[in-house]
């Protein structure tokens, strides 16, 4: 804790493009806006903070917050879209302690005292993060960093291969390897095969062989079973390059196949007038991993799949790769593959710094709990005993466990949720002449993106743009959102109106353990006395899952290594055709895909039509470098495969 | 569908002169129990051109949606309302387009409304199979 001396304003904010919490402290005056140069260096001999917000909703100077005859005051700069204090639109304002200024899609909350005394401010820290959970695996997490355990050979800037064969460890040779196997690795590969690569030809390093294992365990630790459907889209299919026929279509045909014709009909009427006529439609979780199953038997996936745990990639001196990896406890194999796909996905889940500490502090680890780690006592405990849940953050997962706990008072009805938000919403993101609609300080769009990012307008405008266009472009477009779901949101008008469901504005000071061992929240309300005491059962983070590349061990080495660029979200730098431009290696080429590339020429890069996207680019330019045994996919072709597809024939 | 302004132009001139036309080049011959005309082909060649006139009028509608997005039902009320606006200006106005003959309302109908559902229906279906680029990039195809 420390409290702020007069003039200087502690400011948080979460960043809307990667979602990571800024908190910093700074003097006044302090100034808003796009453009670093557009603001002014000192006012009136004093050096002005200037803070750099991305968005296209903010003008070059925005907004100027100055200390005036004892006041904190704000004063908007003749901006475009206005300065916010509170939901209403100011030119000039006194603020109080606690106050929220909207900046376009930034929610900046101010923390100061004006005489330096009062209540302490909350302290800048970190987003802190833990790692996602994994299934028992007999090789360790840990990575053998560069030096410990990998042979001297390795560590050269180019690797020679003989110097691998003479370390007497077992060494693979192979045209296309994909490091991960997770979805991204399967989808690269999948695409492989149609384009002609035979299965010999490819290997996938990974610690699951069924590909979407992992990605599995997060939809059900945070409540998704597979009867429940995805946040996902009818054609985004990872098994069918096509996307044709989408999940709406097969899922239509198994009911007309049960003789039941009105569930068939509903789902071809929602893909027909989705999103403007009805709700959009959705696959069921179990029936996308089940079409992923059947796809990954035809392709030959467990002939491709290898276990094992990647330590290190480098470069061969004979323009190819050296990868690296533990296939069992204490062991290390090389493969040496021409070209390199690389899809480890999130390396770690976001953790709210407070609910860290009193987890560290306390040991308690069952009533504090992140979304995607596996919690489902906190469902068993309330539907036996009742209780109090808080919950943070407020995206799709958050939505998720609030239909869970829903579920749960059907057993129960003595549970009651408070959902903790930093701020109030009372309007969504703007872009163009489009804003996104706002309901109970949720915001809507049935996808994580605006639709036309995946093939539309929007897709082509952020490709063209430069990086600093896109750091604006995400940010305009990003942001927590959750689905319109019509049944979802009379859910929680009815437990607003019963009082099961609470919504609370505050800054989270702390979180301590009372006398009977249970978390307690300490909030910082607006006003100058406002700290407030919420006490619960339990705690749920619904923050979410962080990808920035230092957080992973193997990227972090490679970056390192070979001094590669990182864009402007701190994830992987890459080309438009998502290739690691300064990791070519004369013939040889590597590619990114998924989180670890966010930030670059495409913004849904972690969904399933986003991984199709990124899969496609990625091999068409490995056809236009003639790599071994690929074709282009054209007209007839394409055909020919889509036909073997819809007969479960090998590619 | 998220289409761009390239890809509508690119997709109506491929489907409107493949399947349409195919159709088209039946209601010509009379295959349908109509009286034989070249005016089928004539009408589908105007519904094109203006097409690509409400091409970009869609195109400007769909940047008020936040998605910008023009799902399957908009197709439709969009391919409802260019059949009306020939029906207005051929039928009712009688504006003459050159070098059509004659205008048959019922007939017209028909041929339209075949058109538009085998548009409709190879965009949802064949187009994805053909060219497995097209849905990400607005439904370009070129």
């Amino acid at each position: 804790m420390t409290s702020t001396s007069p003039g200087q304003v502690r400011l948080s904010w979460q960043d809307p493009v990667t979602g990571e919490q800024r908190n910093p402290l700074l003097s006044c005056p302090i100034a808003f806006g796009r453009e670093f140069a557009q603001m002014p260096t000192d006012l009136q001999g004093q050096r002005v903070a200037r803070i750099v917000l991305n968005s296209s909703q903010v003008s070059r100077y925005h907004t100027l917050i100055e200390w005036v005859q004892g006041h904190i005051r704000v004063t908007d700069q003749n901006s475009s879209n206005g300065t916010w204090v509170n939901g209403v639109l100011q030119s000039n304002y006194d603020l109080s302690n606690g106050d929220l200024l909207k900046i376009g899609p930034y929610e900046i909350t101010l923390a100061f005292t004006l005489d330096g005394t009062g209540r302490p401010t909350t302290e800048a820290r970190e987003q802190s993060i833990i790692q996602v959970p994994e299934p028992d695996s007999p090789v360790p997490v840990e990575p053998v960093a560069a030096g410990s355990a990998l042979p001297p050979a390795f560590q050269a800037h180019q690797v020679g291969v003989q110097d691998l064969y003479a370390t007497q460890l077992p060494v693979e040779e192979i045209d296309y390897l994909a490091v991960g196997a997770g979805l991204g690795s399967f989808i690269w590969v999948d695409f492989l095969r149609i384009f002609g690569a035979a299965p010999q030809q490819i290997r996938a390093l990974g610690i699951e062989e069924r590909p979407y294992a992992r990605y599995q365990r997060l939809c059900l630790n945070s409540q998704i079973p597979p009867h429940e459907r995805l946040r996902s889209n009818s054609d985004s299919c990872p098994d069918n390059i096509w996307g044709w026929p989408g999940y709406a279509l097969r899922e239509a045909w198994q009911e007309f196949n049960k003789g039941k014709l009105n569930p068939a009909l509903q789902y071809l009427w929602q893909v027909f007038a989705e999103p403007t006529f009805s709700q959009t439609y959705t696959p069921r979780a179990g029936n996308v991993f089940a079409s992923i199953d059947r796809e990954a038997v035809r392709i030959g996936w467990p002939q491709i799949y290898q276990f094992g745990r990647v330590r290190a990639i480098r470069q061969t001196n004979d323009g190819r790769y050296a990868i690296a990896y533990s296939p069992g406890r204490k062991q290390i194999a090389f493969v040496v593959a021409r070209h390199v796909h690389l899809a480890t996905g999130y390396p770690v889940l976001q953790f709210l710094p407070d609910l860290k500490a009193y987890r560290e502090q306390t040991r308690d680890f069952r009533s504090v709990v992140n979304a995607y780690e596996e919690h489902n006592h906190v469902y068993e405990t309330l539907e036996r005993q009742g209780g109090t849940v808080i919950l943070r953050g407020r995206g799709i997962v958050a939505s998720r466990i609030i239909q869970r706990l829903h579920e749960a008072r059907q057993r129960n009805p003595n549970i009651s949720i408070l959902h903790l938000m930093r701020s109030p919403k009372p309007q969504g993101n703007r872009f163009g002449k489009a804003q996104r609609p706002v309901d109970n300080h949720f915001e809507f769009q049935p996808f994580n993106w605006p639709k036309a990012c995946w093939g539309g307008t929007l897709r082509e405008v952020l490709e063209q743009a430069t990086p600093d266009q896109r750091t604006n472009l995400l940010a305009d477009w990003g942001g927590t959102t959750t689905a319109d779901r019509l049944d979802w949101k009379q859910l929680v008008q009815t437990g607003l109106d019963q009082g099961w469901y609470q919504i609370t504005f505050g800054e989270v000071t702390r979180v301590v353990p009372n006398a009977q061992a249970k978390p307690t929240t300490y909030i910082q309300e607006k006003g100058p006395r406002g700290e407030i005491k919420l006490e619960a059962d339990f705690i749920v983070d619904a923050t979410g899952l962080d990808s920035k590349v230092k957080t992973s061990p193997l990227l972090n080495d490679l970056v390192t290594h070979y001094n590669l660029p990182l864009n402007p979200a701190g994830r992987l730098a890459v080309a438009n055709d998502f290739e690691l431009r300064e990791m070519r290696n004369d013939h040889g080429r590597m590619y990114g895909a998924g989180a670890i590339t966010f930030g670059g020429p495409y913004a849904a890069v972690d969904s399933f039509l986003g991984l199709q996207y990124t899969a496609l680019q990625a091999i068409d330019g490995l056809v236009t470098a003639r790599a071994p045994n690929l074709q282009r996919l054209n007209g007839i072709s394409s055909c020919q495969q889509w036909l073997k597809w819809a007969q479960n024939q090998a590619p | 569908m998220t289409p761009t302004l390239l890809g509508r132009w690119q997709t109506r001139i491929l489907l409107m002169e493949t399947v349409g036309l195919v159709i088209t080049l039946l209601f010509c011959g009379g295959a349908f129990g109509n009286p034989e005309s070249s005016d089928y082909f004539w009408l589908l060649q105007y519904i094109v051109i203006f097409g690509l006139g409400w091409d970009y009028l869609y195109i400007q509608i769909q940047t008020f949606r936040w998605d910008q997005d023009w799902p399957a039902a908009l197709q439709w009320l969009a391919a409802l309302w260019e059949g009306i606006f020939i029906i207005l200006l051929v039928g009712i106005a009688d504006i003459k387009l050159p070098p059509l003959e004659g205008w048959n309302l019922g007939w017209f109908i028909v041929h339209y409304s075949f058109v538009w559902v085998g548009v409709f229906v190879a965009s949802q279906s064949l187009m994805r199979l053909i060219f497995p680029r097209w849905r990400f990039r607005g439904g370009q195809w070129l």
